[in-house]
């Protein structure tokens, strides 16, 4: 019996996380000028002082950085463009991803 | 004095400024830390680039370098090491304008074969003359994957370094002490083209050395060329992959002859290119290196040393 709590605790805790996640708003941010390793980090490190910002991820080969916000934050554009040109780059497009529904 | 007994006493008399040979300091430090703090992305190993420091990032460069000067016209058949090590601070003030200081660190030794064949040998060992200055992004044109940016540069060198050093045979000759004593304004231009494939790079720099008692280095006019290209990985996948660049880069050299009260000083001066093949590992925090540089042309005024080459190697992080 006790086993079966356990599972159901674990299971709960694994579905509420991706809920969580999934509260997550996503930015995509295309970038352009992006065309070496070492200027990732600087995008990064710019983009990571935005309030909210919880996780960055970039592509360089597509030239788009992926910006995981709090759950109750949100990302606006103007705030995107002056972290981008603050690493020293351009921005060139910027949209939220859809968030995906839970399985 | 005869110009024999001029040339001997250069190397071995304590009070006579006059210089000999062409490996004065202002040639090595204008060469190994005014034009090196390319401590930004992707720079050429020998000089500096035009791509940005974010705003609020700091970069540190290090590179370690040995030189060897033995080609020696006169009969002091004079032998030149130097090692050394250039640290190079650069800060991102906006994303266009990045300040620079380099601190380079100087240990040369001199051997030479005085009159009745005595071979003596002396050394020069300190920091020598630190430089300050900053970049401006004065052209910013960026497309996906690519970037296109000029971007002018100034600053000053400080007599940090020794020019007062002395041996026991007294004062080390003017182009062996490890700073200058001088403060001498340089400025010059960057530009890069930079893709996800290669890199290029042209720079050229001007250096107004002044006059500190009685004495004045030559000025001196940098020219050089850099040449980078992604050898791996060679398909680019998700992410930030560390890239593997091999380049080739062309240095030009020029230094007016120095000058001691109003007079030239016809062993000093000249003009070298060199020829670089180099590589370098570059991840997202930091940047390993290495170039040999090969004298191909020098063409050197009056009995000044050629050089034979020099080697460098270092890394840079970014914090």
């Amino acid at each position: 019996m006790s086993r079966i709590r356990f599972l159901c605790f674990c299971l709960a805790l694994v579905v509420s996380n991706l809920w969580a996640q999934a509260q997550m708003p996503v930015y995509a941010i295309g970038v352009s000028g992006l065309s070496c390793p070492f200027c990732a980090y600087g995008i990064e490190k710019t983009l990571h002082r935005v309030d909210g910002v919880e996780s960055v991820e970039v592509n360089l080969r597509d030239g788009v950085v992926l910006v995981t916000m709090a759950a109750d934050a949100v990302l606006d554009e103007a705030t995107a463009r002056k972290a981008v040109k603050d690493a020293g780059f351009t921005l060139n497009s910027f949209s939220q991803i859809p968030a995906e529904p839970l399985p | 004095m005869t110009a024999e007994r001029a040339f001997w006493s250069a190397y071995i008399n304590t009070q006579d400024t006059v210089t000999q040979g062409r490996l004065t300091p202002k040639v090595v430090m204008f060469f190994c830390a005014a034009v090196l703090p390319g401590a930004a992305q992707t720079a050429p190993v020998t000089f500096n680039t035009a791509l940005p420091v974010a705003a609020g990032e700091f970069l540190l460069r290090e590179q370690f370098l040995y030189k060897s000067v033995s080609d020696d016209p006169s009969p002091l058949d004079r032998d030149i090491d130097v090692l050394g090590a250039v640290s190079v601070l650069g800060y991102g003030v906006t994303g266009d304008l990045t300040l620079f200081g380099a601190l380079p660190f100087f240990n040369k030794n001199l051997d030479l074969t005085l009159p009745g064949n005595d071979r003596v040998s002396r050394d020069a060992i300190g920091f020598g003359d630190a430089r300050l200055f900053a970049r401006y992004t004065l052209l910013q044109r960026d497309m996906p994957g690519r970037s296109f940016r000029i971007a002018p540069f100034a600053g000053m060198e400080l007599p940090t370094g020794d020019d007062e050093d002395k041996d026991s045979l007294g004062m080390l000759p003017r182009n062996f002490q490890s700073g200058s004593g001088s403060w001498d304004p340089f400025f010059g231009v960057v530009s890069s083209y930079q893709t996800l494939d290669y890199q290029i790079d042209v720079q050229a720099g001007y250096q107004i050395n002044t006059r500190e008692k009685g004495f004045e280095f030559g000025d001196a006019l940098q020219l050089d060329a850099s040449f980078q290209y992604r050898l791996w990985p060679r398909d680019l996948g998700t992410g930030v992959p560390g890239f593997l660049y091999g380049g080739l880069e062309i240095n030009y050299l020029h230094q007016e002859m120095n000058q001691l009260a109003d007079s030239n000083d016809r062993d000093s001066g000249g003009e070298t290119w060199f020829l670089s093949p180099t590589v370098q590992y570059v991840t997202r925090r930091w940047v390993l290196e290495a170039v040999v540089q090969i004298p191909v042309r020098q063409d050197l005024n009056g009995m000044a040393v050629e050089e034979d080459f020099t080697v460098r190697a270092g890394f840079r992080i970014t914090f």
